[in-house]
């Protein structure tokens, strides 16, 4: 195995048979990616094309019909390699009869770990997902964000090196969502691998360093997100507020080089950020109400001094030279 | 020295159970074989390997602590489900069954209440392992929480495992609450004249053996039309014995007020009405053939009834099978003698832990039917707990054993199917098995009326008599060839089934016996024993190459 490869997958074909061992679906058909360590890498693609499978093929919960598959150097059906793998499922499938201290402390025992290891870690991870308060209640009674947050923590009980996350953010409140992907950022920080799926573009967009995009069952895109995205024949430049002239001026050098202005407006911000932006502000000053017009996070009072100028972007498209 | 009829051997049983796994596990490993090499061609067989020695990796490798995790959850499961509701269905029937047991059984009235107790503990826990085992992992499956278990570093076996004891300790937990309710509902409500019946006895048996009217040795007596072989007889006024050797007495375990205890219950059959009124006679006697004594004892003939059932004997002699208290010191007049002599028990009669009791039938042309458990000697009671531990152990095994059975069946299929499985192996080791001995035994000694099941078939078509031979011919060798597999694939099914007979004690404690090791609580042991180690293996598999995720 190269040493910096975590996940192998050569050819990998899943076929769900029914009763009688007549084939039902494909759901991969000879798929190859590696997963490199300390990355975060994002299966994307819509409904049934595969990105699951994928997940539960590399957790052994699927046996595959062809190819092969290596986790942690280790093959998918070697229960060993789970010693390093953390897995949070689509939906968090915990015993809703346990409490979140009981919940952490039953997976903690499944990775041998001592009474007193298992106790720092519950605590540790309970307060990282800020359950503190809820610990004690059945997870029967938990909202759905609380179980995801549950689930995240015992995923991460035994401080896995790979974490494989299936629609991570789903359930999640924008807040949550905001948790969850600083969480997985912290992860690659540490130098842990995420493997994640998600239909939610924006989300893997945020946090991923590489993505594979499936259709029924077949890679059809595969390379690092900043790469993909680039519009390589389109320039932008940001720059503080400009005037008109200015702007002006740059149309008349931009045309002197042949290129052509496409747009020049602001940039808009995302609406997780307003939303976040929101929140923070009704946290710090309980009671204040915005003005139509006036935006979060951005002070208008006189004595706060003279408001920051947006900035103002110029995508310009390149001529042909 | 023998307290139970039949002797358990635990070497024998050790040897069948690995006969019988090696058998099956290669039956198993051939199937996979096949399967494998058309699902996977020439590789097929090296997969089959693979995944046999990491079986017996995962076998060795289980982890106590996620062992005990997994069956600690699944109490916790247990507890929270409520399921253990089904007390307050045990605490319902007790409080109104005094109405309808009271006074049911005028000789011995505590037997009701001891087979009630028993009855009411054995099916309202069955019932619960069978649903919890049968129900927990597939819910689990189907819930998908399983699927976060299996995720992280463990084995299938530990699971399989997890579970059982899980289920077990939810079951020992039920079993002994209900048993020690039971226990204190019985002494309470059975009758203060009845409460001496709360007792077990303890029975040491001798073997049997006959001397025919004309003094010679036999190993049966007279048939006198009794379909049933039980019981054989001897003839009245005659030279005829029923002779009852006991050897390896133990003196200390059967001494009984420095004498012992003599129980029997023998049976009459008469050849005419004779004087109606008066009971037919029979005698014991002491013997020690070796020193040439021969002491009668009683002196005096006792009584015998013909359909002496227990009801017309408690009137008379305290609802009590007959007992004869023999003394250490005895006296006696030896025949064609004038003087008496006084013997020793321990020291004239029984020698070297040997003892012999002959029995004769005073009156003549009537006969007097013995049987090996008709007379033994008592050893001092035990108190009635002790049989009654050990008929609650016995249900607790095989609520134990259905926890086993019903987690393995719940490995490969889904609840409802798995509890149906589970429930005819129950059904079929408790009624079918007996047929199914009977059948096998009948079949080993050549005296299977009208042959196998190929054989009846083609005698129902062709309307041939079940006594006549088949014709000659290569179709009569393939019927019987037919009929062999079958009834050796029988054989297998019969070993593979659990005998749940073993584990129902309650005849004992309700007849006031203690429960034997050799004869009803090493059987029931080993019958649960033989099935986890299989079981386990076979959950493990079901479950290893099960796919959780499958659509």
């Amino acid at each position: 195995m190269d040493n910096e490869s975590v996940i192998q997958i050569r050819n990998l074909t899943k076929v769900y048979r029914d009763f009688w061992g007549r084939k039902k679906v494909q759901a991969l058909n000879s798929l190859s990616l590696e997963v490199k360590k300390g990355e975060v890498f994002g299966l994307l693609g819509p409904n049934g094309s595969g990105k699951t499978t994928t997940l539960k093929l590399l957790l052994g919960l699927l046996f595959p019909t062809e190819g092969e598959i290596t986790v942690m150097g280790k093959p998918a059906h070697d229960v060993e390699k789970n010693e390093q793998i953390g897995y949070l499922p689509e939906e968090s499938y915990l015993y809703r009869f346990l409490n979140a201290d009981e919940t952490l402390d039953f997976y903690g025992r499944l990775f041998n770990m001592s009474a007193k290891v298992r106790k720092e870690r519950k605590d540790a991870l309970i307060e990282l997902v800020g359950l503190d308060k809820a610990r004690r209640r059945q997870l029967k009674e938990y909202s759905k964000g609380m179980t995801r947050r549950i689930g995240l923590a015992q995923a991460l009980i035994n401080d896995p090196d790979l974490v494989l996350l299936d629609e991570p953010t789903s359930g999640l409140d924008p807040l949550g969502t905001r948790d969850m992907k600083d969480m997985i950022l912290k992860l690659r920080d540490e130098g842990k691998t995420v493997v994640m799926c998600s239909h939610l573009l924006a989300d893997v967009q945020d946090v991923c360093d590489r993505i594979a995009i499936l259709y029924s069952g077949e890679l059809k895109v595969i390379g690092s997100v900043s790469e993909l995205l680039q519009e390589q024949d389109e320039t932008q430049i940001l720059t503080s507020r400009l005037s008109d002239d200015v702007i002006r001026e740059v149309k008349e050098v931009l045309a002197r080089h042949k290129a052509e202005v496409v747009k020049v407006d602001h940039p808009k911000t995302t609406l997780e950020d307003l939303f976040l932006r929101t929140v923070h502000e009704s946290k710090t000053r309980p009671g204040r109400r915005f003005v139509p017009g006036e935006r979060p996070g951005e002070d208008t009072s006189e004595e706060d001094g003279a408001k920051t100028p947006p900035a103002t972007a110029a995508k310009v498209e390149e001529a042909a030279s | 020295m023998l307290t139970d009829i039949q002797q358990f051997d635990p070497l024998f049983a050790l040897l069948k159970w690995v006969a019988v796994v090696v058998v099956c596990a290669g039956i198993a490993a051939a199937v996979a074989v096949v399967i494998s090499l058309s699902e996977g061609g020439m590789t097929g067989p090296a997969k089959i390997w693979s995944a046999i020695r990491r079986a017996i990796g995962d076998l060795f490798g289980m982890s106590l602590r996620r062992v005990g995790a997994i069956a600690g959850l699944t109490m916790k499961e247990s507890i929270r489900r409520q399921d253990v509701l089904v007390g307050v269905v045990f605490v319902l029937l007790f409080m109104f069954a005094g109405w309808f047991l009271s006074g049911s059984d005028v000789d011995t009235p505590a037997k009701p209440y001891i087979s009630f107790v028993l009855m009411a503990i054995r099916w309202l826990t069955i019932p619960v392992a069978l649903l919890l085992a049968c129900w927990g992992l597939p819910a689990d499956i189907k819930a998908r929480s399983l699927h976060t278990v299996v995720t992280k570093p463990v084995r299938r076996t530990e699971v399989v495992l997890g579970r059982m004891l899980g289920y077990s300790a939810i079951i020992t937990m039920g079993v002994a609450l209900m048993g020690a309710v039971g226990y204190v509902w019985i002494v309470r409500h059975v009758p203060p004249d009845a409460q001496s019946q709360l007792t077990s006895r303890v029975p040491v048996y001798g073997t049997l053996s006959f001397i025919t009217r004309t003094g010679e040795p036999a190993q049966h007596g007279s048939n006198v039309g009794d379909m049933w072989t039980f019981r054989s007889f001897i003839e009245g006024n005659t030279r005829a014995r029923a002779v009852y050797h006991f050897e390896d007495l133990d003196v200390g375990h059967i001494r009984s007020d420095d004498g012992v205890q003599l129980e029997y219950r023998f049976e009459l059959f008469r050849s005419f009405k004779g004087n109606i009124e008066q009971e037919v006679q029979a005698q014991l006697a002491l013997v020690n053939e070796d020193a040439g004594l021969r002491v009668p004892y009683p002196p005096v003939p006792f009584e015998v009834r013909e359909f002496a059932d227990i009801q017309t004997r408690s009137s008379r002699e305290g609802g009590r099978t007959p007992i004869v208290n023999i003394p250490r010191k005895l006296t006696y007049t030896p025949e064609g003698e004038r003087e008496s002599r006084s013997v020793d028990l321990f020291d004239d009669l029984m020698k070297d832990g040997k003892l012999t009791i002959e029995v004769r039938c005073v009156d003549a042309a009537q006969y007097l039917g013995a049987a090996r458990t008709d007379l033994f000697i008592r050893s001092p009671d035990r108190p009635f707990s002790s049989g009654y531990v050990k008929a609650i152990a016995g249900t607790w095994m095989m609520a134990l054993l259905v926890v086993v059975l019903g987690t393995t069946a719940s490995t490969f299929v889904k609840g409802p199917v798995a509890t149906l499985l589970t429930f005819s192996l129950v059904l079929t080791g408790l009624s079918l098995r007996p047929f199914m001995s009977k059948l096998l035994g009948e079949y080993n000694q050549g005296k299977v009326i009208g042959g196998g099941v190929l054989e009846s078939a083609y005698r129902i078509v062709t309307q041939m008599n079940v006594q006549s031979p088949l014709p000659e011919g290569a179709a009569t060798s393939v019927i019987k060839w037919v009929d062999s597999r079958v009834f050796e694939g029988l054989l297998l099914l019969q070993n593979v089934i659990p005998d749940f007979t073993h584990f129902d004690m309650t005849p004992f404690v309700a007849n006031g016996f203690d429960v034997p090791w050799s004869n009803s609580m090493m059987p029931a042991i080993a019958t649960t024993v033989a099935f986890v180690l299989p079981c386990l293996i076979l959950g493990y598999f079901c479950l290893q190459w099960r796919e959780l995720e499958a659509k």
